[in-house]
């Protein structure tokens, strides 16, 4: 029994989450106490990539809670995929952390901020990690439900309307995802991840189970996973959701909630339901092959239809608006779009390689879309918190009145416009890259899909360069020239920009990584031998 | 017969909970809502099987022999309703506060002051 490690991350955030409910009459000592939990939470999660070493071994560890075997006991897993995510998540969850402590109000913060933003984190690290289905479920609600409060936290006129749309929409998500998971129990007979995988490639060898079912089962749960990324067409709870929330808690949502229901496509699409094959399936305009992935190839086309609505929905909806918040959240909508792009070319391409490059496209792109949205939530708050408005007609000139802060909210645009020595670069070039390459090797659509990205890298900077223009250059008004931007705000959005100049200049780090992980999650071999064993095997874990 | 007795009531709840969902009294949507979720944890039960023997009783023996019922599926739906209560809670708290915002609890109203 030495893979306490794998559940580390989860136990760290528990313990602060429920160390700052008990001090909150406290104020000092619950902010440090929160601090701290925020920090032990990424040394374990350091902790945990270090083991996994997505750069080297890339190990898979399964953790059998209870020592419960695997198909019958909960099982947390955590592999090179697993580890990428939380990796950035983590450092993320930081950086927002340490923004609230002087952000949000000290009454807000003792109310509830502190054990709501843990507990947020609790749900977001089962998330990664679980390796059975009804618990992704369990632990999605966790997530979700610190997030209905925490988006409702200022708890004025726009915000109790914008936190009802969310919560009535994923409670209906939850009721449609309880549907899918006892439907796929019923069918399969299991809810472990590795097992569905198993059984779900070879139905004669476990009982002789129909497989089209599973087909139906799985799309209503890629519709709850679309709905958490914030997918089109089910985007229209993002822009309110990410207003009505204080910032740093957008910049949590943008940039780290939102990842998990990407991180769900890819695990439950490609490691779980990947080696399916359905024979006989046809529907109207669309060809499905017979035999070895043939469910990836029908989410193929249903990804890229997604995806590229959502690139133009949210570039156009982002050119359009008025204010910082509602830009950056309709610019997420689209940058959304980029990240499931390559995942799309991936669940169609005919090779291992443009495979394992598509999916490892999207989690840079995700890695980058984290990072830069998350600064750039952080710095609309920053903004807010010294201007009193992010209206642009209220904004302009911020260059001359904060100019630190306008220089990370500018390194943060130009890193998802993909400026060459930033992190957004190489996210961009691995999206065209994978198109490309599946273009050469004649997949329909791809072209299709370089177009796709090619507007949405357009509309990118047409709305970057008017919220430039209108908030950050120009005359400044009374307001931005009395503005007075609070250093240790100020301090965050600079480390984060210093970040993603980091990620950029070491890239190759970066790549490696989300090779291992795209590498991972395409491993259905692995990941079942991990979970369930090699052989018959008893006792704790397995390597 | 039960099976589909149940799977009668089934759609008809979930029918129910669909009809409430898109009224425009938010108190009549949070119960949609909670109809919907309840539904589905009904259809879970419904998912382990109805036909075989009780699992702790048949225990040893006594089931005469036959197939007992999964209570994997039981299990699942009572972390199911204590999740659904915690929401359910949570949504009728947010209505209420909806109210005093706003002094209305029509979404019509609700929208258009927007």
């Amino acid at each position: 029994m030495s893979q306490q490690f794998v559940v580390a991350p989860l136990l760290v955030a528990l313990v602060t989450a429920i160390a700052t409910l008990l001090t909150r009459r406290f104020g000092r000592v619950q902010v440090i106490l929160s601090l701290l939990g925020g920090f032990g939470y990424l040394g374990a999660v350091a902790w945990l990539v270090s083991k996994v070493d997505p750069l080297g071994a890339s190990n898979i560890f399964s953790y059998q809670l209870a020592n419960w075997q695997a198909p019958f006991g909960i099982t947390i897993v955590a592999d090179s995929l697993s580890a990428f995510m939380l990796a950035f998540s983590a450092v993320i969850a930081f950086a927002a952390l340490v923004f609230s402590a002087s952000y949000v109000d000290s009454f807000g913060q003792q109310v509830s901020y502190h054990p709501l933003f843990h507990f947020m984190m609790v749900g977001v690290t089962g998330s990664f990690l679980t390796g059975d289905i009804f618990n992704l479920f369990v632990w999605f609600e966790v997530m979700l439900m610190s997030s209905y409060v925490l988006v409702v936290f200022y708890s004025g006129k726009e915000h109790t309307r914008a936190a009802l749309q969310y919560v009535v929409l994923n409670l209906v998500g939850s009721a449609v995802m309880l549907l899918a998971i006892g439907g796929l129990y019923s069918t399969t007979g299991t809810l472990n991840m590795a097992d569905l995988a198993r059984r779900v490639a070879n139905p004669a060898a476990y009982g002789d189970f129909a497989i089209a079912p599973v087909l139906g089962l799985s799309a209503l749960l890629f519709a709850v996973f679309a709905l958490k990324a914030g997918l089109a067409p089910f985007q229209f709870w993002v822009p309110s959701a990410y207003r009505a929330a204080p910032a740093p808690v957008s910049a949590m949502l943008a940039g780290v909630v939102k990842k998990v229901g990407i991180y769900a496509i890819i695990r439950v699409y490609f490691t779980v339901f990947g080696a399916a094959a359905i024979s006989g399936l046809s529907l109207p305009g669309m060809s499905v092959p017979d035999g070895g992935s043939a469910l990836l190839a029908f989410y193929g086309p249903i990804l890229f239809v997604m995806a590229s609505a959502s690139i133009i929905v949210g570039g156009l909806g982002a050119v359009a608006r008025d204010d910082i918040d509602g830009l950056l959240a309709y610019s997420s909508i689209g940058q959304v779009g980029f990240i499931v792009l390559p995942l799309a070319i991936a669940a169609t391409a005919p090779t291992e390689e443009i495979r394992v490059l598509g999916v490892a496209a999207g989690l840079v792109y995700a890695l980058n879309h984290g990072f830069a949205k998350g600064l750039l939530f952080l710095a609309s708050g920053a903004v807010y918190d010294a201007v009193g408005s992010e209206e642009f007609p209220d904004l302009g000139g911020l260059t001359e009145s904060a100019p630190w802060l306008s220089g990370g909210f500018f390194v943060g645009a130009l890193a998802l416009i993909g400026i060459p020595p930033l992190s957004g670069f190489f996210g961009k070039m691995l999206v065209f890259d994978a198109a490309g390459r599946a273009s050469a090797a004649g997949i329909d659509g791809s072209n299709a899909a370089l177009g796709v990205a090619l507007v949405g890298a357009i509309l990118t900077i047409a709305y970057f360069s008017r919220a430039w223009n209108r908030g950050f250059w120009g005359e400044p008004p009374l307001l931005v020239r009395n503005a007075d931007a609070k250093f240790s705000l100020v301090a965050v959005v600079v480390a984060l920009a210093l970040a993603i100049a980091l990620l950029g200049v070491g890239f190759d780090v970066v790549m490696q990584a989300a090779n291992a992980g795209a590498e991972a999650a395409l491993d259905r071999q692995g990941y079942i031998d991990a979970v369930l064993g090699a052989g018959e095997s008893s006792g704790g874990g397995h390597a | 017969m039960t099976q589909f007795v149940l799977a009668g009531v089934l759609g008809l709840l979930f029918a129910l909970g669909t009809f409430l969902v898109l009224r425009r009294d938010i108190v009549r949507v949070v119960w949609g809502v909670t109809i919907i979720s309840q539904s589905a944890n009904v259809y879970l039960v419904t998912m382990g099987g109805l036909s075989g023997g009780v699992p702790i009783l048949s225990h040893g023996g006594h089931g005469g022999g036959h197939a007992v019922t999964d209570p994997l599926v039981q299990a699942l739906v009572l972390t199911a309703i204590v999740i659904g209560f915690g929401t359910t809670a949570f949504a009728l708290v947010l209505t209420y506060r909806v109210y005093e915002e706003h002094g209305t609890i029509d979404l019509l109203e609700l929208g258009e002051k927007a």
